[in-house]
Order: C-alpha cells, then sequence, then structure tokens
C-alpha cells in the first residue's frame, strides 16, 4: 500500500462517516439508538395502521372497470354535485361565521366567557345524536319544527327532508351548526396570539373597527385562516355522520355525497371494490389540497 | 440496567411486535382461539325482540351440552352485521358459520364461489323443508358453472298486512267490511282516511307504504304489487328476464301507477319517501297510518310483552285469510325470504360448523327455535306449521302469518333465479320509478321504462 492510497483510503473513511452522521441526524452513539427506539413503535402503527390501509384501498380501487360502472350508476352524478355543494357552501359558510364570531368573543366580560361556553355545546355534544335528534326534529309529520310552526302561527311547514334541496340544505346547516364552534376557538386563538402592541400601534395609527381588521387583524389571520379552510375540506370530503343521519341520503337517494356513497356501494350493493372506487374518485381534489396544505404548513412561518 | 444498542433495540422491537401480533391475534381474530377441533365461531344477527337472541342461545347451549363441543356465538345488530359480514368476505377472516344478513349474500357469494357446499346437512332434513326454502339455499357457482346448495335454511318470513282495528272502526267502518281482491282492499284504507280527515284527524293515513329508496321494504312492496297485477313472470326459475313480457310491463306499470299514485294523492304519509325499515314500524305504532304492508310479524310481536290490549285487540294481521285476492279474485303467491345458516370457504372448522346445523335443523330445535321467539319468523318446514304455538286460536295473528307465509302459494325472492335481481333491490330501481310518479310528476309507462332499462343494463353484468 502506497501513501497516496492510503490518503484516499482515510478520505473515503471520513466520507462514510460524515455520511453516516448526516444519516444519524447528527446524533451519537446511544442518543441515536434511544431515537431509534422512540422511532420504530411509530413506524410500525404508521405502516399497518396508515400505509396498509391506504395501499390496500388503492389496490381494491385500482380497477378500471369499476370506475366504468360506478359512472354509469344515475346517483353517481348528483352525488358529485352533492358533495361539490357541501364543500363550498359548509367549509366556507362555517369560516366565515367562525371568523366574525371570533372577533365577537374577543370583547371583555364575564358574560362573554359564559356565552363562549355555551357556544361551545354543539360541538361538545356527541354528533351522531345530535343528527339523529335534527332528523327528528325535521320530520315533516309530527317534527318539533312543524309542530311549533303549526302551533304558533297554523301554519304547515314543508316536509323538510322529502325534498332533495331542502334536505341537502338541513345537512349543510347541520354541519354549519356542528363545526363553527371548534373553528371559532381556533381563529380565536389566533386572535388572541397577535401581540398587543401591533394592535395598539394601528390603533394609534388610526386603524381601528373595520380598517383595523381589514389592514392589521386579517392578514395576519389569513395564513391561519387558509390553513383551517384546507384542513375543514379535507375533514369534509371524508364525512358521513351529517349525511347518514340528517337526510339519510334521501329523498331517492338524492342527497348521497361521495363518502356516503361508497358506504352504500360498499355495504348495500355489497359491492365493497366498487365503495372504494366512489371514495378514490374524489383523490383528484384531495390531493391538490393536501399538497397545498403542506407547502403552506413547510413555507409559511406562522404570523399570529 | 442493561445497556440499549441498535441491535437490542430492533430484537426488542421486533419481539414486540410479534407479541402484540399474537395479542391481537387472540384479541381480536376469533379463528385462533378455535385452533381447537371442538369449537366454532357463529354470527347472527340480533333479533327484533330480546326473545329471538334468547331463543337462539338456548338452541346454542341445548347444542354445546349435547355435542360438548363450543360454539363462539357472535350477536350483532341487523345493520352492523351486514357491515361485519361483508368486510370478513372481502378480507377473507371469516367465520365458521353465518347468516345470509343481507339475504341476497348467499347468491351475491355463491356466485364467487366462497361458499362451502351443504347439501349433505341439508339432505338430512331435505323431505321435511319447504320447497320455497329449499331453492332459495341455492346459488349460482359462476366459477363452477352450476348451481349449488350452498344455504340451510333456518327461518323464513313473509309480508303481511297490518291493520289498527281502532282506527278502521273510528272510520266508521269495520274489519270484515275489508275487500278480498288487491285494489278494492287497499282503496279500502283510502275510504277510511277520508272519513277520519272528515272527524278532524289531521295526520292519520290511510296507507303505509313504503315509497322509499332504502332497505328492504320499498322492493317487497312493489314485488308484491307485481305480483298481484300478473308481473310473477319477471325472471323465471332458469334465471332469464322477461322485461318484453306485455304482461310483465302491464303489471309494472299497474304497480307504479297504485304505490306512486296513493302517495301523490295524499293516503301515504309524506315522510315515507324518507324511510327507512325501522320507520315504517315506528310510524305504524304511532298511528300514523291505518294500515302497513310490512315484513314478518316484528310490528305485532313488539308490543306484545307491554302492550298486550294491543296485541290481542287492537292489530290486526292479514295473511291467509286477508291477504287480498288478485283483481280476478284468485290467491296471490306470497314471496318468501329465507334466513339460510352459510359456511364460508376458508372457515377453520368446517366439520363442527356443519355438525351445529345438522343439529339445528332438527325438527324439535328448529321449530322451538321460531317459537321461542314469538313467532316473529316462520319455520321453513310445513309439518311445524301444525304444532299448537302457530294454530293457537287465542292468537290473533300466527295462525294466518303461517298459512301465508308456509302453507299457502308462496315463491322464492327473484334474486334467487338471478343475482342481478338482488342489485336491481339494492340499487332501489322500482322506488325510483315509484317516487317519479309519487313526487315527479312522471307519469307510470316513462318511469316503468327508465326502470327497465336499468334492469337491463344491470342484468347485462351478470352474464353466467
Amino acid at each position: 500500500m502506497n501513501g497516496t492510497s492510503a490518503v484516499e483510503v482515510s478520505r473515503f473513511a471520513l466520507r462514510r462517516r460524515a455520511l453516516s452522521r448526516s444519516f444519524r441526524g447528527g446524533l451519537k452513539g446511544g442518543e441515536y439508538t434511544w431515537a431509534l427506539a422512540f422511532v420504530v413503535p411509530y413506524v410500525a402503527v404508521f405502516l399497518a395502521f396508515v400505509a396498509y390501509p391506504v395501499v390496500y384501498g388503492l389496490w381494491m380501487g385500482s380497477d378500471a372497470s369499476l370506475y366504468r360502472e360506478l359512472f354509469a350508476d344515475p346517483i353517481y352524478q348528483s352525488s358529485v354535485v352533492n358533495t361539490a355543494l357541501y364543500l363550498a357552501l359548509g367549509v366556507n359558510v362555517k369560516m366565515f361565521l367562525a371568523l366574525l364570531l371570533s372577533g365577537f368573543f374577543m370583547r371583555p366580560g364575564w358574560w362573554m366567557k359564559v356565552l363562549l361556553l355555551i357556544f361551545v355545546l354543539p360541538w361538545a355534544v356527541p354528533q351522531i345524536s345530535t343528527f339523529i335528534s335534527i332528523h327528528w326534529m325535521l320530520n315533516g309529520e309530527w317534527g318539533f319544527l312543524n309542530n311549533v310552526l303549526y302551533k304558533l302561527f297554523h301554519v304547515e311547514g314543508p316536509h323538510w327532508l322529502n325534498d332533495r334541496w331542502t334536505a341537502l340544505g338541513a345537512v349543510i346547516v347541520s354541519h354549519i351548526w356542528k363545526w363553527t364552534p371548534f373553528w371559532t376557538l381556533i381563529l380565536l386563538a389566533g386572535r388572541m396570539a397577535i401581540p398587543l402592541e401591533i394592535r395598539d400601534t394601528a390603533r394609534v395609527d388610526g386603524a381601528t373597527g373595520l380598517r383595523g381588521f381589514v389592514h392589521i387583524t386579517f392578514p395576519l389571520l389569513a395564513n391561519l385562516y387558509l390553513i383551517c379552510t384546507l384542513l375543514s375540506t379535507i375533514f369534509l370530503l371524508g364525512d358521513f355522520n351529517a349525511v347518514t343521519f340528517v337526510s339519510g341520503g334521501g329523498p331517492a337517494n338524492q342527497t348521497h355525497v361521495l363518502a356516503t356513497l361508497g358506504i352504500r356501494d360498499a355495504f348495500e350493493i355489497a359491492n365493497p371494490r366498487l365503495g372504494v372506487a366512489a371514495v378514490m374518485s374524489a383523490l383528484p381534489m384531495v390531493i391538490p389540497l393536501v399538497i397545498i396544505l403542506m407547502r403552506k404548513l413547510r413555507t409559511a412561518e406562522v404570523q399570529v | 440496567m442493561a445497556r440499549l444498542t441498535r441491535r437490542s433495540v430492533l430484537r426488542g422491537s421486533a419481539a414486540l411486535g410479534a407479541t402484540a401480533l399474537g395479542t391481537t391475534q387472540i384479541l381480536g381474530f376469533p379463528h385462533v382461539a378455535k385452533a381447537a377441533a371442538t369449537t366454532a365461531s357463529v354470527w347472527f344477527p340480533q333479533g327484533f325482540v330480546q326473545d329471538e337472541d334468547v331463543a337462539l342461545r338456548k338452541a346454542v347451549g341445548d347444542y354445546e351440552k349435547a355435542s360438548g363441543n363450543k360454539i363462539e356465538l357472535s350477536i350483532t345488530p341487523f345493520a352492523p352485521e351486514r357491515q361485519k359480514i361483508i368486510a370478513a368476505l372481502t378480507s377473507g377472516v371469516v367465520p365458521d358459520m353465518m347468516i345470509n344478513n343481507p339475504a341476497e349474500i348467499l347468491q351475491i357469494y355463491g356466485w364467487q364461489d366462497r361458499w362451502v357446499d351443504v347439501s349433505d346437512v341439508v339432505e338430512t332434513q331435505k323431505a321435511l323443508f319447504s320447497e320455497t326454502a329449499l331453492v332459495s339455499a341455492q346459488a349460482y357457482n359462476n366459477v363452477t358453472k352450476k348451481r349449488g346448495m350452498y344455504g340451510v335454511p333456518l327461518r323464513a318470513a313473509v309480508v303481511p298486512c297490518h291493520i289498527w282495528r281502532p282506527l278502521v272502526e273510528k272510520a266508521g267502518l269495520k274489519i270484515e267490511d275489508i275487500p278480498k281482491t288487491w285494489d278494492a282492499y287497499f282503496d279500502f284504507f283510502k275510504k277510511v282516511q277520508d272519513n277520519l280527515r272528515k272527524q278532524g284527524e289531521r295526520k292519520v293515513y290511510g296507507l303505509g307504504f313504503q315509497v322509499t329508496a332504502n332497505g328492504v321494504d320499498p322492493y317487497n312492496l312493489f314485488m308484491a304489487f307485481l305480483v298481484a297485477y300478473g308481473g310473477q313472470n319477471i325472471v323465471t326459475r332458469d334465471g332469464k328476464l322477461h322485461l318484453d313480457d306485455p304482461k310483465v310491463k302491464q303489471a309494472a306499470i299497474k304497480a307504479t301507477a297504485y304505490i306512486g299514485g296513493a302517495y301523490r294523492d295524499g293516503y301515504v304519509p309524506p315522510s315515507a319517501i324518507n324511510w327507512n325499515d325501522a320507520d315504517d314500524n315506528n310510524a305504524f305504532h304511532a298511528k300514523l297510518m291505518v294500515m302497513d304492508v310490512d315484513g314478518t310479524l316484528s310490528t305485532e310481536v313488539a308490543v306484545k310483552e307491554k302492550y298486550p290490549e294491543q296485541y290481542f285487540k287492537d292489530m290486526v294481521t292479514h295473511g291467509v285469510p286477508g291477504y287480498p285476492n288478485d283483481n280476478q279474485g284468485k290467491p296471490v303467491p306470497s314471496i318468501v325470504g329465507i334466513t339460510q345458516g352459510m359456511v364460508p370457504k376458508g372457515a377453520k372448522n368446517v366439520a363442527v360448523a356443519k355438525e351445529f346445523l345438522r343439529y339445528f335443523i332438527q325438527p324439535k330445535v328448529i321449530g322451538e327455535f321460531v317459537e321461542l321467539g314469538l313467532g316473529r319468523w316462520l319455520p321453513v318446514m310445513p309439518s311445524l306449521a301444525k304444532s299448537p304455538f302457530w294454530q293457537d286460536p287465542k292468537d290473533p295473528h300466527l295462525r294466518g302469518y303461517v298459512q301465508q307465509g308456509l302453507l299457502g302459494p308462496t315463491i322464492p325472492d327473484y334474486y334467487v333465479f338471478n343475482l342481478a335481481m338482488a342489485e336491481v333491490r339494492n340499487q332501489h330501481v322500482f322506488s325510483l320509478a315509484m317516487i317519479d310518479v309519487a313526487k315527479e310528476g312522471v307519469k307510470p309507462e316513462p318511469a316503468v321504462d327508465k326502470a327497465f332499462k336499468r334492469i337491463e343494463e344491470i342484468f347485462a353484468k351478470y352474464k353466467a
């Protein structure tokens, strides 16, 4: 072995060590082992309960003929329209209300805290029982709402769940009622995190009321608002409770969304692969949302 | 404390994983626990009344005593059990025996060659079963290209009419006044409603038709009308579809027109358009309508213990006699659904499952099983209909029910002849036609044309 090759060997060893250190994230010896001990269970759980179901789902919905069958189903098209409406109205109305209400709950006073406590109740109570209650309240013959209308005004109320649009409206309103408190709390936390000095300085400069909101509060909340909206959209795409328990997908299967259509195809039609295909058909919408969300989370600094 | 090394962590994790896997196998997957040759796992849907579950547990307990074998019995509510079964068959983690819930599952998975042939079990009591029960136990196997016996008939159900006597009498009419032919029979309840409205009853409807696209009730209702109007041959026993038969088409139009028209004209509770299978029972109990056309005696047995007066005096069941004849005065055959016991391929203990089924279908056992369940379900052997329980003169419901579903003219459901009919049922093709007429102002002919087009598309998928 000559001198040059000895240098090369030691360079190679150094490079290997650097690579290894980089692979270990700068951790040494026992630290690395402990890190591994903490990571392995997570990886195992991730593989078993996230990766496997996703891959299995993709495999189940991978046959092109399933999509031909799905698109031939007359209910599929109306389900896509319903899903779009559910997302557009459900998410945006809810988030806008949450934005306004978060400002309202910033007001000082002990009664505001009591009001906030009452306000969050719809979110705190179990959703299935509340959606079933709403279903019963809206029953055309003996439901609470129509009975009140009749008792007070001698008016026969409409059969709320017998018409596609009123039934879908009931589903959307139920969702908004249920989840607005949650997102209000998130945005309220965001508002509370805006440093007092910024608000005071703005106030001195004359940015109060609407101007303060437009020029100070909203720009600082914008990122949080966008991330909440994206998250809510992703959650809502997979939600089937409101539809299942408020309208039942009826009348005549006219208020199904993709999530409930998937359940129907899987278990009522007894074709699980078709059910998976119904849900998979939402992927072209979900994947861009997830990518945007990830980019937002990675690149944007928390502004609040 | 031992030093933590990378190898030890990986070894430990592997051991932990193996332990966790073993634990989940023990806790979550019954098939491991039944590795012993004398244990079988059995899945049943929960009964509508508690007595049904008590009856089942007794039969299982008696078998365990008699055989020394162990049955791991899982009783799950109707709708979740349906999902559980489909999930099991999809994943391949199956019990040793299950019930056909949904009923057509026997034919759906029979087509895919997923059941163990149980003709040897059925053979032990073959002479005693009704013909409808035996035919319903069969399915076409698209792998072997022939029909096989994949079900063991356990109990049956038919669709009678349920009537509130006090509402009929309040309208100034009598149960005995109810006509015997089809249209006149149902028109009678329109008259009851008209009379009640004149008395200021704001929310009572004559007919409890399930004009909905949920559950199995609307299909059963439509098929009862279709058969009554002469459309019995919509699918023949050879599995062929006969939508081009003018009698079938005419019957479908009449059925759609009558049911949809009754809703449109205000003789059916408006909420019926969004009912599920339990809603018509609830609405009937709430006296929202005078009569209901609904499968089994669930409506009656639900009140037997708590409100005996309703069971023994107020409720009338029209099986046979009572169930209307067709418009020409001839008896209408009733479509009978059969609950079957099935052994899935992949079951770990087929021998015990089959032995349990052989025990279960002995006339004494199977007869007691349906009787202890208050008679919500029918026996599948005509000889059992002669028992004192079914012929009890003091009971106003049982004799007519057993006569209609077991002794009278019956036919199997159509998905037995062709699996495509199961999808027609589950896609609610006829419901949509009824709703088109009831709510959307569509004429019956185009509504039926649309339905027939969809049926043809569905049948095209199931070409053997």
